[in-house]
This record gives C-alpha cells, structure tokens and sequence, in this order.
C-alpha cells in the first residue's frame, strides 16, 4: 500500500510516521526546502526561533501529542517546567494594568480574584458543566450569563489568546470546555529539548527508519482522481501514484486543488463548509536578555496587558536554545479579524505591553512574526475544525485544520491525525 | 546578476512570519507586520523558495 503525504508539517509528519511503521510506502511532498511547516527552528543571530510554534507543547509530556511521539518511536525529550503557569496580576485590586506595580499567582490560584459569590458557583459549575454541558453560544457569552465579573473575562481571554489565539467571544463555549476538561485530564505545558524541530527531526528520524521519503522543493499541484476515490497527486509536474492521500495544507488548499473537479458526491457541500473556515490570527514577539525576564520555564499569563496574552521563557529550560549567557523570551498576542489591517498598531501595543510587564529590565526586541490568512497561527480556528475525511473516500485532511475536539493547537493535531489514521489502519491503531 | 537591492519586492500575499529574514545571508530583510526589503539586498533571490505564501518577487 502507498500513502503520499502532502506536506511536512507535524500533521504530515506524524501521519507519515505513523503509517511507515504501519508497513506503508510513504511518500512526503513539501513545497518549502524546509521540512517541519510552522513547528521547527529557524536560526537568527545565534538563536533558535521558530517559524511558528513557541516551542512548547501545550499539554508537555503527558498530553496526546507526546503520546503519539512515543507511538510511533519518536525521541523527544519533553520538560514541565515548574511552575507550569504562573498568572501575573495587578498590585492593587482594581488597577487595570500594570503600572503601578504587580503580583504573580500561581495558576492552580485562579479562583483567588473572583468574588466570593462567584467562586461558590465557580464550585457548582465545574460539577454541573460536567454533567449537562453548555452548548449554542460563545464562552464569552456563558460567561456573562453565568460569572459576569471584570477578572472572568481577562483570565479566559489570557488563557484562550494564549493557547488558541482567540478572544473568550470567538471560543464557541463547548470547544472552550473541552479545552479546560483536557488541561485537567492530561495537565500543563512543556517545553521539547532542542525547540520544535527536536520534535519533527525526530518524526523524520522514524520515517526514513522504515523507508518512507521527504521530497523538500516539491509543490504539490494537483490531485488525480478516478470516480469518488483519489488515484495520485502532481508534483514539480510529475505524477505519483497512492492508494491513499494525506493532505496536510488545510481544508481550503485541498478542496481548490478538487474545485474543477465533476461529477464527486458531496463536493459542493464540502467547498461550501470549507470556505466558511476562519483562520486565527497572532503576534509573536521574540526578545533577547542577557538576565532572565520570567525566570522560569512555565508560562507567563498577562491578562492585564493591552494585547499580549501570555509570554515564555524557553531557555530556563533549554539553554541551548539561545547562545551561552542569553535568555529567549516570546510572547503571543492575539489578532482579532478586524484588527488584521492594523497589524503595525497591534505589534506596537505589543511591544508597549512587553515594556510594561518587565518594567526596568534589560532586553532587546530580536523579531517580531506575525501569522494570519495563509500562514496562520491555525488554518482553522479552534471549535470550527472540519473532520479529517473529504468527500473524496481515501483523501484525508490533517493538521491545525482538522483538529481534535479540545485539542490546543498541536495536541489538536495529535487528536485529528489519531483519528485520521485510526480511519485508515482501523483497531490496529488502537 | 547582482544588483543593488531594487529588484525584490514583497507582494500582498506576505503576513509577516519572518522566515525569509531568517534565511537572508546580508541581514537586509525587516519584518514588521511584513517583510520590508532593505538597501542591503543584493538580490540574490535565496530568500525567495522559503516564503511560505509566495509573498516575494524578483
């Protein structure tokens, strides 16, 4: 059996991994000379960045995307740092920022600036959630209905622009509780030894262990089909035979590569839904210090800053992330849809949060990367993820277009592929 | 086929990822919301394959 895979992201990567040790020829197009798509290291000025992720997997050594690593024999070496999220607040109970000073709370104390009332409910609803959960509305919305308090809407647009990159208003409200289910059932985040490309030079490691190959420079530019089923794929203008295809470049780049194509079953439903999906948005800011800025490697959540959301400091964890004697610290912001014409004003708000929230500190701004549209932080926002499959009966989806229910950013992705795959190889995978 | 930088150009596709800066041996890209090509550029085009929305032209 042949699988192309389309795509090397970790998405691509994991499928491929997966299905070359299940016994599949595994082929992998990317169009970059790059492999890893938006979870590897690029170098610049002697620092590892990343060409999207923060280097960080959301839910560390014990999550679904650590799971599926050790699966498939992947060596990667995962660190919870300690503490696993830290929540820095006002000084003062009522300052709305962080001017005139700030306090830093653990964030298993989440519940401390809630008022008394609220955090009696707060009790109530963690149970009553659970047995009958909300659905039909925002988490923005249940919110107001249900703890309607300045710090409510803070903390989950914090914790939401931080993990998602979207606002509490844009989270429909059972994705928003799936998400908070997971963190209490696999835990907090981590960091990989080596960043984001430790974790995909280790999927390539197991690819070409069991004869798969990665074609680098390799666009893919359509797909050939037979009746309802996929037969192959164009590549640099050559054909390449599958019994299976695995597309790793999103709903909407699949489905263009399907639009002029007649005579599918439910394929103008599938363009319809696909081209309903949102993209979300964010701002990375990538800083360099020669004294820490957090200190520790768990998270920063900043939910009395402007825009930034939450910030990270890799190299407490691994050093070798940046050059000896200097830190790499990031933070994550959110862009709203509306504010995407106004990134400049977004990336300067930005950068007056960072000032604020590391008052009198030493540091120097090394890039700022934004991802929207093409290049986003998901292809699709979380809780609006289509399913893996396409009208098409052996053409998949994976990657952040095609996340698992709950699933925060690549822990969806280890979610979606889970059941791609558990589609294509059935109880074996189980 | 050197020249002095004019050739390059960014279209609307760009987001402002920064790979291409990453991957520029002259330092010559900027990235604020987008890449923005510097006097630097002496057009070698190496950046152009690592764009990952096709954003830059010679």
């Amino acid at each position: 059996m042949k699988a192309i895979i389309i795509g090397s992201g970790l998405g691509g990567l994991l499928s491929a991994a997966k299905l070359s040790k299940a016994g599949y020829e595994v082929d992998v197009f990317e169009r970059l000379p790059i492999i890893g798509g938006r979870f590897t290291n690029i170098q610049y000025k002697g620092f590892e960045l990343s060409t999207g992720a923060l280097h960080m997997i959301p839910h560390g050594p014990t999550g679904p995307l650590a799971r599926l690593l050790e699966e498939v024999g992947a060596n990667v070496k995962i660190i919870r740092g300690k503490p696993v999220t830290v929540i820095r607040i006002t000084r003062k109970r009522g300052d709305t920022d962080y001017k005139f000073g700030y306090k830093d709370l653990l964030f298993e104390n989440f519940k401390t600036p809630f008022s008394i009332l609220n955090r009696i409910k707060l009790m109530y609803y963690a149970i009553s959630t659970r047995k009958d959960p909300p659905t039909g509305k925002s988490f923005e919305q249940w919110c107001k209905e249900h703890l309607d308090q300045d710090w409510t809407y803070r903390i989950s647009d914090a914790f939401f622009g931080w993990s998602v990159s979207l606002r509490g208003a844009d989270v429909p409200v059972e994705e928003a509780f799936a998400i908070i289910e997971n963190l209490y059932r696999y835990g907090g985040p981590g960091v990989p030894m080596g960043g984001c490309k430790a974790v995909t030079d280790a999927l390539v490691d197991v690819i070409r262990a069991h004869g798969g190959n990665i074609h680098t420079s390799s666009e893919v530019t359509g797909l050939k089909t037979v009746d309802s089923k996929v037969t192959g794929i164009i590549a640099n203008g050559f054909e390449h035979n599958a019994n299976i295809v695995i597309s790793n470049i999103g709903h909407p780049e699949t489905a263009r590569m399907l639009s002029e194509t007649t005579g599918i079953n439910g394929l103008k439903a599938y363009l319809e839904k696909v081209s309903e999906l949102k993209p979300s948005a964010g701002i990375k800011i990538c800083i360099q210090s020669d004294k820490p800025l957090i200190g520790h490697g768990g998270v920063l959540l900043t939910p009395y800053a402007k825009r930034v959301n939450g910030i990270n400091e890799v190299t407490n964890i691994d050093p070798a992330l940046s050059p000896e004697g200097k830190h790499l610290t990031m933070s994550h912001q959110c862009v709203h849809w509306s504010d995407l014409d106004n990134l400049e004003k977004e990336i300067e708000l930005g950068l007056e949060d960072i000032k604020e929230i590391f008052p009198e500190k030493e540091y120097e701004v090394l890039m700022i990367q934004s991802y929207s549209n093409g290049w986003p932080v998901n292809r699709s926002s979380s809780g609006a993820d289509l399913k893996g499959t396409t009208p098409l009966s052996n053409l998949y989806v994976v990657g952040d277009g095609a996340k698992g229910k709950g699933g925060i950013e690549v822990e969806g992705i280890a979610l979606g592929v889970r059941e791609t795959l558990h589609n294509i190889l059935g109880k074996e995978m189980l | 086929m050197q020249s002095d930088g004019e050739s390059m150009k960014v279209n609307k596709n760009c987001v402002g990822c920064g790979q291409c800066a990453a991957f520029c041996i002259v330092d010559a890209i900027d990235i604020k919301g987008k890449a923005i090509i510097t006097c630097t550029c002496t057009d070698c085009r190496k950046c152009i394959p690592y764009c990952p929305v096709k954003a830059l032209e010679a």
